[in-house]
């Protein structure tokens, strides 16, 4: 139903308008940008059968830090193409990619608090564990779960 | 640099330039003024505390300083490479590059100055100045491995690939064999990847293969290895090879529909429009069969089969691919099978097929010649997925019936409203629409999805000022300002399109222009990528995306909002602003007691309104400075509903501006070349005007706006005087050389070409619009004639075995065309509310025709809406969306015993 393939640079604006149109936390042009072309294995996007970008996964590498790891920056899927496993999809391909291309220990991600199924999607689905919480890690306010997950078969 | 200065001051010298290159500004400047009061004319110092203010946000003060330093000392280099900053700074890059060159007769080895020069040519695209600029690069520093790629690449943009490829190759030759190290392993390989595609490019492809595969150790991006091995296989006719190369991708990623594709090519079975002999559709069935049996958890390789099948076999499919995702639960079943709705017959077959399903759940729970007893939610997603079926299909009073059960089925599904709200847009009743979004957001505060949705359908109807306070509910940055008009493109276009309509063009102009300066802002954003991604290495990401900055202003976002400034310039040229006329209509329906007060209130609140904006400035200003001066904030818009656009002096001229980027960006859209006939014809731009009408007749000869422009044309021209001058003559010679290449009014006059136009589209309502409108514009006394014919025309039934109900031709969206034909162009009142009554049948929720059933109507289940919309601003909720009670808008109570 729905193609799961790697975002090209001609997928940003959908992929733009996509975060726009679900989610708080938006970014400029630029931060796209420079994910793709910094780390253009790590972006994945879902596109339906009508060729519109239902979907993303924008990820990238945290070269500073001693231990190479990969972060998933933003996820989103639409509201009316929720049950197909697209999450789940789109975070199995970009996670592939941080270790296969770039040998990432593990993968970390931050999620609010209060979204209860991102929270069940990334520990029951996807194998994911709070390594920290972050007083006030989002704008408005409210904390966010500081998730790990072991690549590398070293869970 | 700072050379004339003794060694205390050098040194200071020196701080300023690094301070400035470490944003330490408020140091730098200290600096400087320490020298400058030694040494007050010292031209390099007075251009860098000039570039220093810069960064502090005191333009005019930088660039006097930068003109003095430069005046002061013509023959630094360092002021000319200042300057050239300083132009950088504010995108002025011509002038940038003019100032870089200054600097380079100067000091024409200088690597600062080179680098800056060749990252501007990249950015304007001065590709061949880019391939000097580069080539001296590396003649200077041949040991930077940048300096090579920089090189390669400057080549490859400038159409060069062979060469792209030999200066690669060369770089190559300066490595060690055990290169790369562990630490550059990645950027080696995206290096190999991009000259692999420069080989693929030059067409040797034998060559690329066989060094992607020499390479394959060093090549760290498996999946793009594969990927790159498959197409280059194909390209080459090796599709034996490339059908197990496309089989292991799929055994990766088997949702990934490209590589279906690539599979289908490999073993013949693949058309472009989709088009199957009866022999090919069996060899795919039994393909996708067995592809079916390996990848279990694939959707892909049960959808696809609906594409191709036919008849029976295509009934049996859907069937069977429908049912576990209406048990499940799935909401996008409908979105996902929607394109079948363009082969010809599969609508019908779905039809019959859902509606089977359904009259087995109802009674029995369990689908046809089953046992097993469905949840009762499948009843619910059956009923939803038949209402979305009759929506397409333009039966909207049958999709109403069936969501409205869906609901009082379960009350409590979010998905349910979102699918009632769309129903009744396409209806014609946006007042409901936004009502029923709005029930779905209130069912789910933290949801920005149905927020967004609910924003739109609120603009579609109007409710500007309710739709901006419900976005901001999720636009919240920490200091609690609402970032809405920041990379919202969606929105600004949709209550620029609402201003539009309400004819508010000063609003309207100022949110598509924010659309197009987005649009800037993205082409500037490519800027800091040129040098970043020579480091990175991630060169063909590079290039794609030079190549999508190059086609960026022909997005769909751009396209409408450039379209929409257009047309708000057009209105504006024939309706020149407020003040003179419409206001005074507004104001002389008053008694002039209430005219001066009102006046009086208008001047004091644009008074309030500026002080304000003053004030909050000076306060942004002030405390974004004493953050190593870098501004955070934007300042406040001087000009908040865009009164100062409406003051433009030339309207059409502005136009012409964004029209030149649709010529140039949207070429193959009709839209475009309306745009251009109406703005050249109003200029008087004869020869323009004829250009704009042949490039539609070439796009669609057939569609009435084409058809129109060329009469009204050659009307013009017909009404316009003999020509005098030399200029007017020859525009006339061109005029007639033109004329007679043109068909539809070869050997015809303009009356015969209209008829002829008739003629070959007797049935259909638009193309009869446009010949009426053409006839009442070619004879004036033939109007009456041209309103009966519109009025004589029949809407007749839409031939089809659908089992529910007949389906009518017209469309909503044409009828309201043809209204506004009848009452604003033809003049004929009486004929737009015999048309207005007899499409209130044909549309009787539509609220522009006041149906029975629209929210206009006294009589309608949803008339209670266009009441509780007067109090809509105050009961919105504008907290938190986390806080309170769930707040709806006060339109609850009017759904409460609403079914059909």
């Amino acid at each position: 139903m729905v193609c799961i393939r790697k975002a090209t640079v001609d997928d940003l604006l959908a992929m733009q308008a996509c975060n726009l149109f679900c989610l708080p936390e938006n970014y400029q042009m630029k931060y796209y940008l420079y994910h793709i072309l910094s780390w253009p294995q790590l972006l994945y996007v879902a596109e339906d059968y009508n060729g519109r970008i239902v979907g993303y996964v924008l990820a990238k590498m945290e070269e500073e830090t001693s231990e190479c790891h990969g972060h998933i920056t933003s996820l989103a899927v639409l509201r009316t193409h929720r049950k197909l496993g697209l999450a789940t999809k789109l975070m199995t391909a970009a996670q592939n990619a941080m270790e296969q291309v770039f040998g990432a220990e593990y993968v970390s991600l931050h999620v609010r608090k209060s979204n209860r199924a991102a929270f069940n999607l990334y520990t029951e689905t996807l194998g994911y564990k709070i390594h920290d919480v972050e007083a006030k890690y989002y704008a408005d306010g409210e904390d966010a779960y500081d998730m790990r997950k072991q690549l590398k078969g070293k869970q | 640099m700072g050379a004339s200065l003794p060694p205390k001051e050098a040194n200071l010298f020196k701080l300023i330039v690094k301070s400035y290159e470490t944003k330490q500004y408020k140091k730098g400047l200290k600096a400087a003024d320490a020298i400058l009061k030694k040494f007050p004319d010292h031209g390099e110092t007075l251009s860098m505390k000039g570039l220093t203010l810069n960064c502090m946000d005191r333009k005019s003060e930088a660039y006097e300083l930068v003109r003095q330093g430069l005046k002061n000392d013509l023959k630094s280099h360092v002021c000319w490479h200042v300057f050239g900053l300083l132009y950088r700074s504010d995108r002025e890059y011509r002038e940038a590059i003019k100032c870089y060159r200054n600097a380079l007769k100067i000091d024409p080895d200088n690597i600062e100055i080179l680098r800056d020069l060749s990252l501007l040519q990249a950015q304007m695209r001065d590709l061949s100045g880019f391939v000097e600029t580069r080539q001296q690069l590396l003649t200077l520093k041949p040991n930077h491995r940048m300096n090579w790629i920089g090189f390669s690449v400057a080549h490859h943009l400038n159409s060069n690939a062979s060469k792209a490829v030999e200066i690669l190759e060369a770089y190559e030759g300066t490595l060690e064999d055990d290169y790369p190290p562990e630490n550059e392993r990645c950027e080696h390989g995206e290096m190999l990847l991009y000259k692999i595609s420069l080989l693929e490019e030059c067409g040797l492809l034998e060559s690329a293969l066989e060094e992607l595969r020499k390479k394959e150790s060093k090549i760290v991006d498996k999946l793009e290895y594969k990927e790159q091995e498959v197409s280059l296989l194909v390209k080459l006719g090796r599709l034996e090879e490339g059908e197990v190369l496309y089989q292991a991708l799929l055994s990766m990623n088997p949702d990934n529909y490209r590589y279906y594709e690539g599979l289908q090519k490999c073993v013949g079975l693949y058309s472009v429009n989709g088009q199957y002999s009866p022999d090919e559709i069996d060899r795919l069935d039994s393909l996708y069969k067995s592809l079916g049996q390996q990848y279990k958890w694939s959707s892909a390789v049960k959808r696809i089969p609906l594409d191709f099948l036919q008849g029976d076999k295509f009934r049996a499919a859907a069937d069977n691919y429908i049912r576990p995702l209406l048990t499940k639960g799935v909401p996008s079943l409908f979105s996902d099978l929607s394109s079948l709705y363009n082969h010809p017959g599969k609508a019908d077959i779905l039809e019959q097929l859902i509606l089977e399903l359904e009259h087995s759940i109802r009674p029995a729970g369990q689908y046809p010649g089953r046992v097993e007893k469905e949840p009762p939610s499948t009843l619910m997603w059956t009923l939803f997925l038949l209402a979305q079926h009759y929506d397409r299909r333009g039966q909207y009073e049958v999709a109403l019936s069936k969501i409205d059960e869906a609901i009082e089925h379960t009350p409590t599904v979010i998905d349910l409203y979102s699918v009632k709200s769309r129903i009744l847009k396409h209806a014609g009743d946006f007042a409901a629409a936004a009502a029923f979004a709005d029930e779905a957001r209130c069912m789910d505060l933290a949801d920005r999805y149905v927020n967004s949705e609910c924003v739109k359908r609120m603009l579609q109807a109007d409710q500007v000022a309710l739709a901006e306070k419900t976005a901001v509910l999720f636009t919240k940055d920490g200091d609690q300002h609402n970032n809405l008009h920041d990379m919202q493109c969606m929105y600004e276009l949709a209550s620029g399109e609402s201003y539009f309509r309400q004819g508010d063009l000063g609003r309207a102009l100022k949110k598509f222009l924010a659309v197009e300066k987005h649009y800037a802002d993205i082409t500037e954003d490519q800027f800091d990528f040129h040098s970043y991604c020579l480091r990175k290495m991630t060169l063909r990401t590079y290039v794609e995306m030079l190549k999508f900055q190059d086609r960026l202003h022909s997005h769909v976002y751009f396209e409408k909002a450039a379209a929409g400034a257009i047309r708000c310039y057009i209105k504006l040229h024939d309706s020149p602003p407020k003040s003179t006329t419409e206001e005074d209509d507004e104001m002389s329906k008053l008694l002039p007691s209430q005219k001066k007060k009102m006046r009086q209130k208008q001047r004091k609140a644009e008074a309030r309104a500026k002080k304000e904006a003053e004030e909050k400035n000076e306060e942004l200003n002030a405390g974004g400075a004493s953050k190593s001066g870098k501004r955070h904030v934007k300042p406040v818009d001087p000009d908040p509903h865009g009164e100062k656009l409406l003051q433009v002096e030339d309207p059409l001229s502005e136009a012409t501006k964004y029209l030149k980027l649709l010529q140039k960006n949207s070429p193959d859209s009709l839209e475009t070349h309306l745009l251009a006939f109406e703005c050249y014809t109003r200029r008087n731009k004869i020869l323009l005007a004829l250009q704009a009408v042949k490039r539609l007749l070439k796009l669609d000869a057939e569609h009435p706006d084409s058809h129109r422009c060329l009469i009204k044309l050659f009307h013009k021209v017909g009404s316009m005087n003999a020509p005098v001058t030399d200029g007017e003559k020859l525009i006339w010679s061109v005029l007639e050389a033109e004329r007679s290449t043109i068909s539809q009014l070869h050997e015809k006059s303009l009356v015969e070409a209209n008829n002829a136009f008739l003629e070959n589209h007797k049935d259909s309502l638009m193309h009869k619009a446009a010949f009426a409108e053409i006839l009442s514009i070619l004879d004036l006394n033939r109007k009456s004639e041209a309103v009966k014919l519109v009025e004589e025309s029949t809407n007749n039934f839409v031939p089809s075995n659908g089992a529910l109900g007949p389906i009518r031709e017209w469309t909503l969206k044409d009828c309201i065309a043809v209204h506004k034909l009848l009452g604003t162009i033809l003049h004929d009142q009486d004929a737009a509310l015999r048309w207005k009554s007899r499409c209130a049948e044909y549309f009787p929720y539509s609220t522009y025709f006041e149906g029975s059933c629209s929210s206009v109507s006294p009589n309608s289940v949803y008339s209670q809406l266009s009441k509780n919309s007067e109090h809509e601003s105050s009961n919105h909720s504008t907290g938190s969306q986390n806080a309170g009670p769930i707040k709806s808008n006060g339109k609850l109570d009017a759904f409460k015993d609403l079914t059909i």
